[in-house]
């Protein structure tokens, strides 16, 4: 649960404890405050914005090679092979003794 | 048939996982025997994408151990301590001018390879949080471990990723062609 944000609540925080909080930051899996401590350093220190400029691009990168290298580069199975294995499965599942409507 | 209405997305999350289109098929059809065969264990008001993506998930470690023997159970570092590391080699990289590099190329066959050397149970966690954009939480609830496992988990990855990346970015030595784009989507920015 995250907790309401508070702006008295952020504390200056340095370079050590910012990189610490990189992954948690970029995924968006930080509280309001703990981010905006994070955001705050980062606008003062360009060291800072590097790594993370950087990891965010790390980041990109895998969320985008990952279907080209899955083999599903489109997205998407197209329709045909999207129904055939439906068919497939529905047929396995009777055969199993499911009753699939 | 709700279950088979996820279809679409199991199907995506399977080949994800397999990186194969004949094997990501027989994990489906795998995965759905399994939902059938459990279905009084799924319980009303359950999100049935993350139900289902949770039995594909534990079909494809069995497979994968059957058939790679691989050990399950690679944890016991703590994630701080990789992001540290992983914003250490990123330094590393900077003093040696590899960042620059790795931002210039085409990453598909150095990350085809970095993945191939992860264990299934680091590709698992990068494929539900860093390519099916799930939370920590939710990757969690999915894989049936706690989050600071995925957190420790995905960390790691991440850090072996990127020294396989640095790795191939020294060996490929020039720039080819830009490839990266700032388009992270689950961040704003940075």
């Amino acid at each position: 649960m995250r907790s309401p944000f508070d702006p008295s609540l952020v504390q200056p925080i340095d370079c050590k404890a910012t990189v610490r909080r990189l992954w948690d930051y970029l995924d968006a899996e930080l509280d309001p405050v703990r981010a905006e401590e994070v955001a705050r350093h980062l606008r003062g220190c360009a060291g800072c914005r590097e790594h993370f400029a950087f990891a965010n691009q790390f980041l990109a990168a895998l969320h985008e090679s990952w279907p080209v290298v899955a083999g599903s580069a489109a997205g998407d199975a197209n329709v045909d092979d999207a129904e055939s294995l439906r068919a497939r499965i529905v047929a396995r599942l009777e055969a199993e003794g499911v009753r699939v409507a | 048939m709700r279950a088979l209405a996820c279809l679409p997305d199991v199907a995506r999350f399977a080949r994800s996982l397999t990186r194969n289109a004949m094997a990501a098929d027989d994990l489906v059809q795998e995965t759905y025997l399994r939902a059938y065969r459990s279905h009084n264990t799924f319980r009303e008001g359950l999100d049935m994408r993350r139900w289902l993506f949770s039995i594909c998930h534990h079909a494809w470690l069995r497979i994968a151990e059957r058939e790679r023997r691989v050990v399950l159970t690679d944890e016991g570092d703590d994630a701080e301590l990789e992001t540290m590391a992983a914003v250490m080699g990123h330094v590393a990289a900077q003093r040696s001018g590899l960042d620059r590099f790795i931002t210039s190329i085409d990453l598909a066959p150095a990350i085809e390879t970095a993945i191939n050397a992860l264990s299934p149970a680091l590709q698992g966690v990068v494929v539900l949080v860093d390519v099916q954009g799930l939370g920590y939480e939710e990757a969690a609830e999915v894989l049936e471990i706690p989050v600071g496992t995925v957190r420790s988990r995905l960390f790691r990855a991440r850090r072996l990723l990127q020294e396989q990346l640095f790795e191939y970015a020294r060996d490929a030595g020039v720039s080819i062609s830009p490839s990266i784009t700032n388009r992270h989507p689950r961040t704003t920015s940075a």
